[in-house]
């Protein structure tokens, strides 16, 4: 960090120490003074520092910012003046307001909005609710539908009061034929006792509509002891005034009751993240299979000890590894897309997404490991007369076998936390169930998927750890 | 010693294990295969489909011909009368209506003259209200001479005195490059990117900075309070390690809507959670014996931290924070496509509109960035340890 | 003068490293303790400044209880007692200057020397400690760009800072060669005579606490074996000190 010693020019000095002109080099070109005093480094850092913010101020019309690079400008003349002779200033002053310059266009650039945290904290909501209830078991339950028939638009006979139901009870409804927005008197008996129920209303074709309160809340009533509950209700509207002719048209008054009968089980959107989850993983084991296939006999390829023999082997070597830097440095999600195109939407795009990069990726590491190898017991194999294929075997893979493992764990492991976003683009996996779940605000659903990835990615993350400390 | 081990045969058990682990590594690898629905030979069949997009992808969009334009303006009063007519000269470049003036409804001709050869004309009404109506097209001949019929639709009456005028633009491609509109958008986002990684490791190092010490164990010492806070200092930075980046810019894509700063706070929570554990594993590795002569002189816990510990473990705090820097630029180009600005959500957009040269244009710039941002950070990475 | 009664360090492993040591030290003696590696001289030096907790026993200097005293008292009490170490405990990114600044942290405004801010005389204080040790022209340099002597030297200006009554040396020479050894002891010395400072100085070469000490305290597992003068100490004492088989090594 420190230099041990600031006034040790890189370069001859060829100003010849005179501090005006110094300074008045560097007031018209930042840092020249610095560069032509031997100090080259110093007076490239000035230039580049001083020229990159002007950059950024311009680009991003902050002009207050100016005064910033003015105090950076002033300092150099001041810092050259004090170079030439031979006094070193502290570069943290000019540093810091060229810092603030930075983080200023780079907070407007990022559009960092701190309050939003706080005034949108309602939108976070949801997802914390969602979070904290997730929606992965629920208590096995059974489910009862039962309805009372009612005319809209009286009939010479209109239905029975009283309803006697198949399961059991009866429901008794005031009146059984009448208008919109007539009351009506429901009382049900015999049903499950000491259970909430949901009044429904159900129409002609047996779409089925909520009866609310005024408040517009789902009417609900608790059964008592003996399963019975009275209610009053308004006929409502049901029908679109549209469709209406004036004919007798048969509703029902629909009574929905659930009952818990037993333990907790998995709920079916908890079923749904365990598939998709599970094939989130597969994706990873495969893609990093696939790519490990590929990475290593690349990787000797891509290694500078074993191509530098002769010409030819040497242009392999840039050519593999500026291919290798190139993919690697795409990752995998945007690779997803060309896939998706090439072989259809699903986990095979993903895996061949996740193989490509992978293949990349490990190809690096591996030939770093392979560069790193000991030419010791490979000679002394070779000396016992050993062919080729019998050294790489006895004396080089023994070597980059620990390592290679190491980094294909590791690798396994990123390839999970990025598979489980690939669905985002359709390359399978629990991102798609994900991205599906946004859009229908089904956060519970959501809650339970993030609580999924979170705990699979903290035991993949432990096992590859302690795997790896195993290797290495 | 057992004096021949090479003869002592493994226990039933540790082939049992053996064996078991090699069943379940034939079965997860048998469900894997099927659940993700290899199916190779579409590599090959569907290889066409892919083609496109690769060779859109291998020829992005850096590059335009500049469009050059000029045009003409002339005052047109409708209906005649209602202001004041052109003044058509009679040489040079010029457009000449067949009548000065005339009522809605009817159809005039315009010639031009001695405008430049063989270009294309758009014919333009400015209207009273500032708004512009598109007109005939045309293309000069050889002399520079056109010759179109244009309407006169209602809508370039005069409204409150002021009337329509005219506009003939001539449209040509300048022979020099220029960069596209593509090429531009893209250099604009991935400057964000960049930046939305800068700021995301900053706001974590400001985080992580302090909530290293809490986690280190030299620091915290041996007393109640000490080990309480460092463990749980450690559980929520272990808890912490499992948020997945891409996951948490869902969220924050939710809370603060879609954009750069749902991106910046979704990698600075995962950065923080990675940085305050190599931190305080930093911390913990530091050579106690500068701390103890500062105790020994009668300095205090605090000035031990800052004298002994600061000078110790800021190079590999800027090492760290330099490589998450690194890393983050790297999700921060796909955390777009989850919401969280930035050229991630560029690409994508361009990908929905099938502009694939255009999403080559910002895969480029992608490749460009992060392998240069890869080497400058080894370097220095390099340089400090 | 610096008074200890039956100090006894047990560690928490139950190692007993100190076993009831009783003696006393007066102003301007210099002090050195020998013993086998394992005997407990760094244990018995660290417990005077407790940067080890002894289990029991009394530390008195100058009439106030170092065991008894409050973690300010502690403070203010360790102000007075310099230390040198063996790996020297230099902050080595840091510049040789900063690092001897250092030694004053007992005595600035806490809040100041946070923000690396010293007073003026300090400042001047510590060109002459390091003038004295002969090592002003390094003082802007990184204290790892040093040799091991110069090193020391650093760690021996630090504790000066302190203008100490009473200067602790552990094994202050042991990772350096025999020639700079004698130089960084020299150095001490000068201390102990033109300042009056007291000095306790551990030692693993008798050749050398010959030289330097003006008397000698001998520890083997933690018990004082001996407490006397240089020249009482003979081939029978040498014995009794390091064993039977141990051979006398004359560093020069
Ligand atoms: N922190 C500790 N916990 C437990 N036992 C310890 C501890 N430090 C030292 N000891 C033990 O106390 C005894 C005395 O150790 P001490 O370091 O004082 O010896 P020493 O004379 O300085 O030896 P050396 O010449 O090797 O430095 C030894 O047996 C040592 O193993
Ligand atoms: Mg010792």
């Amino acid at each position: 960090m420190a230099q041990p010693n600031h006034n040790a020019p890189d370069s001859a000095d060829r100003l010849g120490g005179n501090p005006l002109a110094a300074a008045g080099l560097s007031l018209v070109v930042p840092g020249s003074g610095q560069y032509l005093l031997g100090q080259t480094t110093r007076g490239l850092a000035i230039l580049a520092g001083i020229g990159l913010s002007i950059g950024s101020i311009l680009w991003q019309n902050m002009p207050t910012l100016f005064v910033f690079v003015a105090f950076a400008w002033l300092w150099n003349v001041w810092d050259a003046y004090s170079l030439a002779r031979k006094a070193t200033r502290s570069y943290l002053p000019p540093l810091f307001a060229l810092l603030m310059v930075i983080y200023t266009v780079g907070w407007n650039i990022t559009q960092i909005e701190p309050q939003k945290l706080a005034q949108q904290a309602n939108r976070a909501a949801p997802i914390a609710h969602g979070m904290l209830a997730p929606d992965f078991v629920e208590r096995e339950s059974e489910f009862r539908k039962e309805r009372g028939p009612f005319e809209v638009h009286c009939s010479d006979n209109p239905p029975p009061p009283t309803t006697t139901l198949k399961s059991g009870g009866t429901i008794t409804l005031s009146a059984t034929c009448g208008e919109v927005g007539d009351p009506l008197h429901v009382r049900a008996e015999g049903l499950w006792p000491n259970v909430e129920t949901e009044i429904w209303w159900a129409n002609p074709i047996g779409q089925e509509q909520r009866v609310v309160t005024p408040e517009g809340q789902q009417l609900i009533v608790t059964t008592d002891d003996t399963g019975s509950f009275e209610v009053d209700i308004e006929v409502p509207l049901a029908v679109p005034l549209s469709h209406d002719t004036g004919e007798p048209q048969l509703h029902a008054v629909q009574i929905n009751q659930t009952r818990i009968i037993g333990g907790w089980k998995i709920s079916d959107n908890g079923w749904l993240v365990i598939t998709k989850m599970a094939e989130t993983i597969a994706i990873a084991l495969v893609a990093t299979t696939f790519a490990v296939f590929f990475a290593v006999p690349l990787s000797f390829v891509a290694a500078r000890n074993l191509m530098s023999g002769n010409p030819v082997t040497v242009a392999v070597y840039y050519v593999t590894r500026t291919l290798l830097n190139i993919v690697r440095s795409i990752e995998s999600l945007i690779i997803a897309i060309v896939f998706v195109v090439w072989v259809g939407l699903g986990p095979f795009a993903g895996v061949m997404a996740l193989t490509v990069h992978s293949i990349a990726a490990l190809g690096k590491l591996y030939s770093e490991q392979v560069e790193s190898i000991d030419f010791g017991p490979i000679e002394a194999v070779r000396s016992t007369g050993a062919n080729w294929w019998q050294t790489v075997v006895y004396a080089v893979l023994p070597q980059v076998f620990p390592p290679f493992l190491a980094f294909t764990i590791y690798r396994w492991d990123i390839n999970v936390r990025m598979s489980t976003i690939l669905g985002f683009v359709g390359g399978g996996g629990i991102g798609f169930l994900i991205v599906q779940w946004q859009r229908l605000s089904q956060w519970e659903a959501i809650g339970a998927a993030f609580w999924s990835i979170m705990i699979i990615v903290a035991v993949l993350d432990y096992v590859s750890a302690k795997a790896r400390e195993r290797l290495i | 010693m057992d004096n021949q081990p090479w003869k002592k045969s493994p226990s039933p058990w540790k082939y049992g294990r053996s064996a078991l682990l090699a069943v379940v590594i034939i079965a997860a690898y048998i469900y894997s295969f099927r659940v993700t629905e290899l199916d190779l030979p579409r590599l090959v069949t569907d290889f066409p489909k892919a083609v496109p997009i690769l060779q859109d992808f291998l020829t992005p969009d850096v590059l335009a011909r500049g469009e050059q334009t000029e045009s003409y303006v002339i005052n047109y009063p409708v209906p005649c009368g209602s202001g004041q007519e052109a003044e058509i000269p009679d040489s040079g470049p010029r457009i000449v209506p067949s009548v000065p003036c005339s009522d809605p409804k009817t159809t005039i001709t315009v010639e031009g003259f001695d405008l430049r050869p063989d270009t294309k004309v758009q014919l333009r009404w400015l209207l009273p209200d500032g708004r512009r109506l598109r007109s005939a097209r045309a293309t000069t001949d050889g002399n520079g001479h056109f010759n179109v019929e244009v309407e006169i639709r209602p809508i370039v009456a005069a409204k409150e005195g002021n009337i329509s005028q005219l506009e003939a633009e001539l449209q040509w491609e300048s022979t020099g490059l220029m960069p596209s509109e593509a090429l531009k958008i893209t250099f604009a986002k991935i400057v964000e990117t960049v930046f939305m990684a800068l700021m995301a490791t900053t706001f974590a190092c400001l985080v992580a900075f302090p909530v290293g010490f809490l986690g280190a164990r030299n620091i915290m010492g041996t007393g109640p309070v000490g080990t309480v806070v460092y463990y749980i200092a450690r559980t929520i930075f272990n808890l912490m390690r499992s948020i997945e980046a891409l996951v948490m810019a869902v969220m924050f894509a939710i809370w603060l809507g879609f954009g750069p700063f749902a991106g910046v706070m979704a990698m600075t929570v995962v950065t923080v959670a990675s940085l305050s554990k190599l931190f305080s594993e930093a911390i913990e590795s530091i050579d106690p014996g500068p701390m103890e002569a500062i105790v020994a002189a009668g300095g205090n816990r605090l000035q031990a931290i800052v004298y002994a510990v600061f000078p110790q473990v800021i190079p590999p705090f800027i090492a760290f924070a330099i490589y998450h820097w690194d890393i983050n630029v790297r999700i921060s180009t796909i955390i777009g496509f989850v919401g969280g600005g930035g050229i991630g959500l560029q690409l994508q957009t361009w990908i929905n509109q099938l502009a694939y040269n255009k999403a080559g244009t910002a895969v480029w710039a992608i490749v460009i960035v992060v392998t240069i941002l890869d080497n400058l950070s080894s370097q220095i990475r390099k340089r400090l340890v | 003068m610096l008074e200890i009664k039956n100090l006894t360090k047990v560690y928490d492993d139950g190692t007993v490293a100190l076993d009831n040591v009783s003696f006393t030290v007066q102003d301007g003696e210099f002090l050195v303790i020998i013993g086998l590696s394992g005997s407990g001289k760094s244990t018995l030096l660290r417990c005077i400044n407790r940067l080890i907790e002894p289990t029991s026993g009394q530390i008195i200097l100058d009439g106030v209880d170092i065991t008894a005293a409050s973690p300010a008292e502690l403070r203010r009490i360790r102000r007075d007692i310099g230390m040198i170490f063996q790996h020297f405990n230099l902050v080595k990114r840091s510049t040789v200057m900063r690092n001897v600044l250092a030694g004053r942290l007992g005595y600035v405004n806490p809040w100041l020397s946070l923000l690396g801010i010293f007073p003026k005389e300090d400042k001047e204080r510590a060109w002459k400690a390091l003038e004295l040790v002969g090592i002003a022209e390094k003082a802007y340099n990184r204290a790892d760009a040093l040799s091991g002597g110069q090193q020391q030297r650093v760690g021996i200006a630090r504790a000066l800072m302190q203008e100490p009554k009473l200067l602790l040396a552990d094994e202050p020479v042991s990772a350096l060669d025999p020639a700079t050894s004698h130089s960084v002891l020299k150095y001490i010395e000068l201390i102990n005579r033109e300042r009056g400072v007291t000095v306790m100085c551990s030692l693993h070469f008798l050749s050398l606490a010959r030289t330097y000490a003006t008397r000698i305290i001998a520890l083997k597992d933690g018990k004082m074996m001996f407490d006397g003068l240089p020249e009482e100490i003979d081939d029978q004492r040498f014995k009794e000190i390091y064993g039977e088989e141990a051979v006398r090594v004359e560093v020069n």
